[in-house]
């Protein structure tokens, strides 16, 4: 179910700050995954800023075992995870994604695992079932072009986005998953309740919100660039990134913002069973999060502050409405439905 | 293969079965044989993975599950399908004809008169194609927006704060798919009237004919089926295209046909049904419009002009009218390379995103191609990506050649060769990209995640590009020399060899380089076959632009435009010379 928190997660890492500093993974899973030397992952991270840092990372810390990372959109990584098991091939151990682990789920192809590294994780960033582990948390809030909108002018409530002056001016991106418009659509439904967050929903429609076709990164860039004043559904630490290089960009804190998880988990009858598991370990691992955090992503695990503390609901204080693998599962098609209907 | 339906598909008279079998039996007999069973064996099993998917539902676990109707209900149950095919009608004429008008005017200036730059012409074809499609439409919206520099100057000028030019339009749409396929065209109407003979219309300048009256009454008639034939494919091609109509309709609310089905390919896991019902639906279409362009193209021979007579094609001396020919060229050099590469220029000069403006250049810096050339795993994927490309094209022209060759001739089992050759056109890339990973899986050698299927998709799908500028070069082509060369003894393969590659070679030269650049840059099959050892190029500018690194993807297109260039000017410049032995010149 999607809950509203606020202060979990400080709870959570002064928890982790409590518990012994998390050794080295387990001898026997390291020996295990040696014999088997390598490890497939099929990824949506992007590969320069993420991906190959954390390869590095693990072959340093575990020499003669090769991870061989393959970059994939999600929806392609769903068909192909779900093709390869369907002919008996399984070629990967180790996915990751938001829009891709519910469908995995409901498919049956993933190996159900509850890291170590993961103990420490608030309830949110778990599966209680061990299908997946949050590697990072994504925050999705609106975005202004400073240049454009001034502090005075910008939006503070959902509300203020039905103001006339946004008519045709507001712009998210068209991505189908609970970090595009479906996501917005439910975090208004399960906020505002049913009856008056339909209400607002016709009344947002009204202000023909620009459907981009493309991620919500490029969305932003346009922003910056002054094609659009304002956009919905960015993750926000997009905007600090570019503003540290100074583009007239800033996040609103817009409450409840929307919080989802990016999970990790081990595929069904995975060919490095053990080697994936270290990987995951290590991905969840303080130094594998240091690395995330680096990168400027929020990281998952407590122990790992991001480096721009008021960019999660904890410590900026602001609240928002979690969206778990699960809620998504259950609730994604009708939030499609109600986007298709209403803004397209 | 059976070769009743060909008779009749050619819409010739239905003969006797003695005559037909006769057709099997003569010495092209083996080489349809063969060319059918190869393009049998690259076409059909995708087509049959497509049907399938056309017609089941899907499980949750992937799996197809029942039959079912429902995806090609869905094609007629959307409330404005009406409104979406006139839309999709409209976009597909109109920007084919702009493709057409543009691209094929600017071969006739270039190969046909002594216009100035002619050189030029060719640099912005080659390196508009080897430059990400990507790059290209968004360098255009970039420039045409409502933040770009035209609109600002407009804004500046005139006090207004409104905007001069829409791109998100249907004019906009239309305008970009034209521009975005006339190097296609211009490549292959070149290679047209390259080989076409000058004698005619030299005749027709003697008696007094104008220069336009010429190109009219001659040169156009002459090139008649290689255009028909262009038109056709260029149509169908923007018919079925999901880019432009996405990147532009989307923002601008335009709903096309394809708009919908690619919704659905992008949904997770994506529903592949819808857009594969639809490929049924296109291929009906394909199928009787190459049938009717079978029909027109019947008495292709009156066009051939490559005969064994003297044969030296001289080019129009335009007199005064050059400056218009060489200002046309500068005008094809501006729109389709010099502004969209201003904006990438000017992108991957930028910090981050921002409007071209005189207060930004202060904050240009070169950090985007230090980070480009800071990543040593680019130079893997430059060289996957080269064998990948040149690979697919060259047994695409290969196969091609043989099999344009006898459906030209109208040899046995031409016009099968020719539908099956030209089937995967409306293939679209993500499930021609299922179809083959299906296929590898089930393989019992190890293909999958291998460079070898990346080429073998790539090959399918660039097929019918190939058949098309292979097809167009035999038209041309009198039989007169094939004849003379069976007379003197040549069977079909060394006639092939020693005769028609020759002549043919502009013509698969032109081919050629097209399915490398394009295949260079294919995306959609590129990421659902690459396998972690075999990861191409387009795979790494996807992961730059869907992180919004656009300054970087910007230097790396750029790069990687320059490369393409270096390696299709080697390559042509190198086919050139060997053309020019078989012409004379």
């Amino acid at each position: 179910m999607p809950e509203r928190h606020h202060r979990r997660w400080a709870l959570a890492g002064l928890l982790a700050l409590l518990a012994a500093p998390c050794a080295a993974a387990d001898p026997a899973l390291v020996a295990a995954a040696r014999k088997e030397g390598a490890v497939t992952w099929y990824s949506g991270l992007i590969v320069n800023q993420v991906v190959r840092p954390l390869v590095d990372g693990f072959e340093r810390t575990y020499p003669g075992i090769k991870v061989q990372a393959s970059r994939l959109p999600s929806g392609e990584a769903a068909l192909k995870i779900m093709n390869e098991a369907r002919a008996g091939k399984p070629q990967a151990d180790v996915f990751d994604g938001t829009a891709v682990t519910f469908r995995l789920a409901a498919a049956g192809v993933i190996e159900r695992y509850k890291p170590e590294a993961a103990r420490s994780f608030p309830e949110g960033a778990r599966d209680a079932n061990g299908d997946w582990t949050a590697l990072n948390i994504y925050v999705l809030t609106p975005a202004i072009n400073t240049e454009m909108v001034s502090d005075a002018e910008a939006p503070k409530t959902l509300q203020d986005l039905l103001d006339p002056k946004w008519r045709g001016r507001i712009a998210w991106t068209n991505d189908p998953t609970t970090a595009g418009p479906p996501g917005f659509i439910g975090n208004v439904l399960t906020s505002m309740g049913q009856e008056a967050g339909m209400a607002y929903l016709k009344r947002l429609a009204e202000q023909r919100i620009v459907n981009v076709p493309a991620s919500q990164r490029v969305v932003l860039d346009q922003v910056i660039g002054g094609q659009y004043p304002l956009a919905l559904m960015t993750f926000n630490y997009h905007s600090v990134i570019s503003a540290k290089d100074g583009a007239p960009v800033r996040w609103l804190p817009m409450q409840p913002a929307v919080e989802v998880p990016n999970p990790v988990g081990l595929i069904r009858n995975a060919p490095h069973p053990n080697a994936a598991r270290l990987l995951i370990e290590y991905v969840l691992s303080e130094e594998g999060q240091r690395v995330l955090r680096d990168a400027n992503y929020l990281p998952a695990n407590p122990a790992v502050p991001p480096l721009d503390p008021a960019l999660t609901p904890a410590g900026g204080h602001f609240a928002a409405t979690l969206i778990t693998p699960e809620t998504t599962a259950n609730k994604l098609d009708e939030w499609t439905a109600i986007y298709n209907e209403l803004f397209k | 293969m059976n070769p009743a339906p060909t008779a009749l598909a050619a819409g010739a008279p239905i003969r006797p079965l003695g005559h037909r079998l006769a057709r099997w039996a003569g010495p092209t007999g083996p080489l349809s044989l063969a060319t059918g069973l190869v393009l049998a064996a690259l076409v059909l099993p995708p087509l049959a993975v497509l049907l399938q998917v056309s017609l089941t539902t899907v499980n949750p676990d992937g799996s197809p599950g029942a039959l079912t109707f429902e995806h090609y209900a869905r094609l007629f149950a959307d409330p404005a399908l009406y409104r979406s095919a006139w839309n999709s009608l409209l976009f597909a004429s109109f920007a084919t004809l702009v493709s057409l008008l543009f691209g094929g005017v600017l071969a006739w200036v270039v190969e046909r008169t002594n216009a100035p730059m002619k050189g030029l012409a060719y640099l912005t074809a080659i390196i508009s194609m080897g430059t990400p499609y990507i790059l290209y439409v968004t360098a255009w919206l970039f420039l045409f927006g409502r933040a770009g520099p035209f609109n600002d100057w407009y804004r500046s000028l005139s006090g207004s704060t409104g905007i001069l030019f829409n791109p998100y339009s249907l004019w906009g749409m239309i305008l970009v798919e034209g521009f975005l396929w006339s190097p296609l065209v211009f490549l292959l109407l070149s290679a047209t009237f390259r080989a076409a003979n000058a004698e005619m219309e030299e005749a027709a300048r003697m008696s007094g004919a104008s220069i336009l009256d010429t190109v009219w009454r001659i040169s156009l008639r002459l090139a008649w089926p290689a255009i028909l034939a262009m038109a056709l494919f260029v149509f169908i091609r923007n018919l079925e295209s999901f880019d432009v109509p996405v990147l532009i309709g989307t923002p601008g609310r335009i709903n096309l046909l394809t708009t919908d089905i690619y919704l659905a390919t992008k949904e997770v896991p994506p529903l592949l049904g819808h857009a594969s019902a639809f490929s049924v639906v296109m291929i009906g279409i394909v199928g009787v419009l190459l049938l009717l362009y079978g029909r027109v193209s019947r008495s292709a021979e009156r066009y051939a002009s490559v005969t064994g007579k003297g044969f030296r094609p001289r080019p129009f001396d335009l007199g005064r009218a050059r400056w218009a020919g060489g200002a046309l060229i500068g005008f094809n050099f501006v729109i389709i390379l010099g502004l969209p590469l201003v904006a990438l220029l000017w992108t991957s000069l930028t910090p981050f995103a921002r409007p071209i403006r005189l207060a930004a250049v202060p904050s240009l810096t070169l950090k985007n191609y230090r980070a480009v050339f800071g990543v040593a795993s680019y130079l893997d994927l430059a060289v996957n990506t080269l064998l990948v490309a040149a690979g697919a094209a060259t047994a695409a022209v290969l196969i091609t050649l043989c099999a344009a060759w006898i459906a030209a001739r109208r040899r046995a089992g031409g016009t099968a060769l020719d539908q099956l050759a030209t089937l995967p056109l409306v293939f679209p890339g993500i499930v021609l990209g299922v179809a083959m990973m299906e296929l590898a899986l089930r393989a019992p050698f190890p293909l999958y995640g291998t460079l070898w299927l990346i080429a073998l998709g790539f090959l399918v799908r660039y097929m019918p590009y190939g058949m098309r500028y292979a097809y167009s070069g035999v038209l041309q082509i009198h039989r007169e020399l094939e004849e003379a060369a069976g007379v003197a003894g040549a069977g079909p393969i060394g006639t092939l060899r020693r005769v028609v590659v020759p002549l043919l070679s502009p013509a698969l030269l032109s081919g050629w380089l097209f399915i490398f650049l394009i295949a260079a840059k294919e995306l959609s099959m590129a990421v659902l076959l690459s396998g972690p050892g075999s990861q191409v190029m387009a795979v790494a500018m996807f992961d730059l632009w869907t992180n919004g690194q656009g300054g970087e993807l910007s230097a790396l297109g750029l790069l990687w435009a320059l490369l393409m260039t270096l390696f299709a000017t080697l390559f042509y410049a190198l086919g050139r010379r060997g053309s020019a032995g078989a012409f004379g010149r």
